[in-house]
């Protein structure tokens, strides 16, 4: 199984004033494609420096993070934002929405930053999209006529428009009920059956972990445990 | 192309959602319309002026004394004439400057200002009075000549009531203004039977007591101060085209002679009160103003009613009875009282103004001299020469000029012109060889004159300290040149026959001058010109100096500079204030949209993008109210050169070179605003849009808490 993130020997501090505070003490992790991972562990483990790391938002203080076969220290800014924009998808806690823009105009945004498809092709594939994640007759309406939930799927659209290898999803329910929260995660995991694409997410809900095919440990900036839950792990 | 339009959605609905644009819009939008508007105004101001300046007196370019201890001010300094060193001889400069290609015509000048020994009411009709009874002294017997002294005997009689009438009101109000015993004594001594009875006995001794002790006591007794432009008067009205002659006839040519500018006549030597109704009129049918509404116009009703006293003081018994018989047919009253009349009919309102200015001109101004000097005679002019005492020249008033388009300009209407003789006489400009001359002729001049001068002096209040004779004979360097010439100069005889002198062109050029007008072929050429008479003036080993019309205009040069730097100022405060709103709008903004921006970058956002969202954002907005701005600039130019902006004060004509502006929208006016509209968008936004590039994609992960 090919990895599509390989995480060693990861250190990750960050300065507060003059004290230094370790969030990522040493992490090594590897992430085959079409996986479906959780990442858990309480507040303050780490989960959100992890993604960051992942998610080339942020580089390493020590160790090597490679995403997609790119070592993303030796990578610069630009670069590592075309990575982004190109390998990776987002799912965010506050769904992150562009408030002045549609729930289409959302959806095109990472295909127009692609710069390589005709209108119509974007057309096609923003719709298609939103037909799947059930919001096709919201086309028109701002976010913030939406609810949390339809939000939240307009932000699964969104990530998965530029049918990126990679698809980050940082505490996705965390602001959903329970309910809500599970239709998402149904909604990941389908995408991820049918796509293959790799989904990483953090959760602290036990019920999201579940949906996993594997749960990875954290505590205190290291990895205490990689519980692989079997079935499905890989399409 | 996508993108661009992206961006152009986002910034353009981000500016809708906030109010505070719609502030800054509107201050962009303010001061760009303030700088087309006021640009285009001040633009076609300054080029009205320079016509103004340069078609008057100033030409293109001056030259003078570059020994000068001030510079030239043709307009006059703030607070008297500018030190400006003589010329010594004209003929030099001229040669220099002619051989110049692109000089046209070249004027002497010299500028000065002098006090006119106008006299009063009772000082003119004494003069007459003396004039009558010489005549009557040298064996003219006629009888038109003695009615002719008996009238004028009884019109001094006449003021004299007049005068005591007044004084002993005047006491009656104020106290602390104690009449001076020996004056009520002289105007006792005046209205005595006694003396008009003993004036034809001893005529010149009842004539010197009521010129040295009456006439003094009357209010209207003042100097008026003069400014003049002595010149070559042909040469100056050939070189400046607009001045034309409006009463009487131009000076002939190599004459002594003076015009005065017609701005000049009207305002200071036309009768108060004829005076007054005429601004009246015209503010009430040029400018639509009402008595009943404006305050300047009652003020000038009140000041009419209350100041007939120069009118009265001009009626002789006999056309006081005519004033009386006539306005009281007019006003259908049976007042006696001619100044109770006068008040009557100069009481206007709005109905009867027209009325009431009709009578006034029909009844009234006929029986008057209409102005203190009239347009044929001869005027004593008095002025500090350079020396510090004072000199007297007699010149003969020719008529009266006035540049076309600026028969209203106070700034055009000052200067006097006189020819340059009389001005190189009063300015007693003494060169080394000239004072040589005169202390050899020191021994030679005679008493007779000496007496004349003296007689001046007290007549007019001549302050020269002593009034010796050597003094007053030091003062007139000129005069006493051409006394030589002229066979037994004794001096009234001298005085006369100088006015009627023609002089030739070296005479009047082949001396002192102060500056002289330069007109040019090509004014577009105006600093290269500038530049070579200067160099040649140097090579020549002359002390000469051309500047520019502007520079030479003094103050008046540098007051539209002066109010571009006032609006420049006002429009840069306005945009330093939208600058800094911009800036902290932007700045919010960009703190309000930072998780968004944080979210673009992760998503896959270059930093170029996140600047020109921000840019964009400014830009449009600068670019929407610029537009507008733009449009309605321009349209209110446009809408102001089909009617003209009107010189609403007589004050604007000169800086409007007319009775109206008609401002003309340059393409470097709407350049400007651009560039100054997008100098201070970029300049404002730059900061937060940079702000906004630092924003780390690792925001959009952060969870509000």
């Amino acid at each position: 199984m090919a990895s599509i993130v390989s995480i060693v020997d990861v250190v990750k501090e960050y300065q507060l004033g003059k004290v230094t505070v370790p969030a990522l003490r040493g992490v090594s992790l590897e992430v085959g494609a079409g996986e479906f991972i959780a990442v858990a562990g309480p507040s303050g483990s780490g989960k959100t420096t992890l993604l960051n790391l992942i998610g080339c938002v942020d580089v390493a203080t020590a160790g090597t993070v490679r995403v997609d076969g790119q070592d993303t220290r030796l990578l610069s800014e630009r670069a590592l934002t075309l990575l982004r924009l190109n390998t990776i998808g987002f799912i965010f806690q506050s769904f992150n929405l562009v408030s002045v823009l549609s729930v289409a105009q959302n959806v095109e945004f990472p295909l127009l930053l692609q710069k390589r498809h005709a209108a119509k092709e974007r057309r096609d594939r923003v719709m298609a999209l939103l037909e799947q994640v059930g919001l096709h007759t919201h086309a028109r309406h701002r976010p913030n006529e939406l609810s949390g939930g339809q939000r939240q799927r307009v932000a699964v659209a969104r990530a998965l428009v530029t049918r990126p290898k990679l698809v980050l999803a940082d505490e996705p329910t965390a602001n959903l009920d329970s309910q809500t929260g599970a239709t998402i995660i149904d909604l990941m995991k389908e995408m991820n059956q049918k796509e293959g694409t790799t989904f990483v997410f953090s959760t602290h809900d036990a019920k999201v972990m579940s949906h996993a095919n594997a749960v990875v440990k954290l505590a205190d900036g290291v990895i205490v445990g990689r519980e692989d839950l079997g079935p499905g792990a890989a399409a | 192309m996508s993108t661009l339009k992206l961006l152009f959605e986002i910034a353009l609905r981000n500016l809708r959602a906030s109010a505070v644009n719609l502030i800054v819009g509107g201050l962009i939008f303010f001061g760009t319309v303030l700088l087309l508007v006021g640009g285009a105004t001040l633009n076609s101001m300054d080029s009205a002026m320079s016509k103004s300046i340069i078609g008057s007196v100033a030409g293109h370019l001056q030259v003078y004394s570059s020994k000068s201890k001030e510079d030239l001010a043709l307009y006059g300094g703030m607070m008297a004439e500018a030190d400006v060193e003589a010329i010594q001889d004209f003929t030099q400069v001229k040669k220099l400057l002619e051989q110049v290609p692109n000089v046209e015509k070249v004027v002497p000048m010299g500028i000065n200002g002098a006090l006119m020994a106008g006299g009063n009411t009772i000082d003119l009709t004494l003069a007459d009075l003396r004039e009558k009874v010489n005549r009557k002294r040298e064996g003219d017997q006629s009888p038109e000549l003695e009615q002719r002294i008996q009238s004028l005997k009884a019109h001094v009689r006449h003021m004299v009531e007049l005068l005591d009438r007044d004084q002993k009101n005047l006491a009656a109000i104020s106290t602390a203004r104690a009449q001076e015993p020996e004056n009520a004594e002289a105007v006792k001594k005046a209205l005595a039977e006694e003396f008009w009875e003993g004036f034809d006995r001893a005529p010149l001794d009842a004539l010197e007591f009521l010129e040295n002790r009456i006439a003094p006591q009357a209010s209207d007794a003042d100097l008026i101060y003069v400014r003049y432009v002595g010149t070559n008067l042909d040469d100056f009205q050939k070189a400046f085209d607009r001045m034309e002659i409006v009463d009487g006839q131009a000076v002939p040519p190599g004459q002594r002679g003076f015009l005065f500018s017609k701005w000049f006549y009207e305002t200071t030597l036309k009768v108060k009160v004829a005076r007054r109704l005429d601004e009246m009129k015209e503010q009430i049918e040029v400018n639509r103003a009402t008595i009943a509404r404006s305050e300047d116009l009652q003020r000038m009703v009140k000041e009419n009613k209350a100041q007939t006293r120069d009118i009265l003081y001009q009626l002789d018994p006999q056309k006081t009875a005519t004033m009386v018989e006539q306005l009281q047919k007019a006003l259908g009253t049976q007042e006696k009282d001619p100044g109770k009349l006068l008040a009557l009919l100069l009481d206007t309102g709005d109905q009867n103004f027209q009325e009431r200015y009709r009578l006034f001109y029909d009844v009234v101004a006929p029986l008057l001299q209409m102005y203190r000097v009239r347009i044929g005679d001869t005027l004593t002019i008095q002025a500090f020469t350079r020396s510090g005492y004072v000199q007297s020249v007699n010149v003969k008033v020719y008529g009266t000029y006035q540049f076309k388009g600026l028969e209203k300009a106070a700034m055009a209407g000052t200067q006097n012109l006189m020819d340059l003789m009389s001005f190189r006489d009063l300015y007693g400009y003494l060169s080394p060889e000239k004072a040589e001359e005169i202390k050899k002729m020191k021994a030679q001049s005679g008493a007779s004159m000496i007496d004349r001068e003296k007689a001046e002096d007290a007549l007019f209040g001549g302050g020269s300290d002593g009034a010796g004779r050597e003094v007053v004979v030091q003062a007139t360097p000129g005069v006493i040149d051409e006394s030589k010439e002229l066979e037994g100069g004794a001096g009234a005889l001298r005085r006369r026959d100088l006015v009627s002198r023609v002089y030739s062109r070296e005479e009047v050029e082949g001396g002192v001058v102060l500056n002289a007008a330069v007109m040019l072929k090509d004014p577009s050429r105006l600093w290269q010109t500038m530049e070579e008479i200067n160099a040649r003036a140097k090579d020549a080993k002359l002390d000469l100096k051309a500047i520019s019309w502007q520079q030479a205009a003094g103050f008046l040069g540098q007051l539209v500079l002066f109010i571009r730097l006032v609006l420049y100022a006002a429009v840069f405060i306005l945009f330093v204030v939208v600058l800094v709103i911009i800036n902290n709008a932007m700045m919010m903004a960009t703190m309000q949209r930072v998780r968004e921006i944080g979210t673009m970058r992760a998503i896959g956002a270059q930093r170029s993008l996140v600047l020109w969202l921000v840019l964009l954002e400014t830009v449009l907005l600068a670019l929407v109210f610029g537009v507008a701005a733009v449009l309605t600039g321009g349209g209110l130019v446009w809408w102001l050169h089909g009617v003209g902006i009107p010189a609403f004060r007589p004050e604007l004509y000169f800086f409007f070179s007319g009775p109206r502006l008609y401002p003309e929208l340059g393409v470097g006016t709407i350049v400007a605003a651009n560039v100054v509209i997008s100098l201070v968008s970029a300049i404002s936004t730059l900061y937060p849009a940079i702000t906004a590039t630092r924003v780390s994609p690792v925001v959009a992960m952060q969870t509000d808490e």
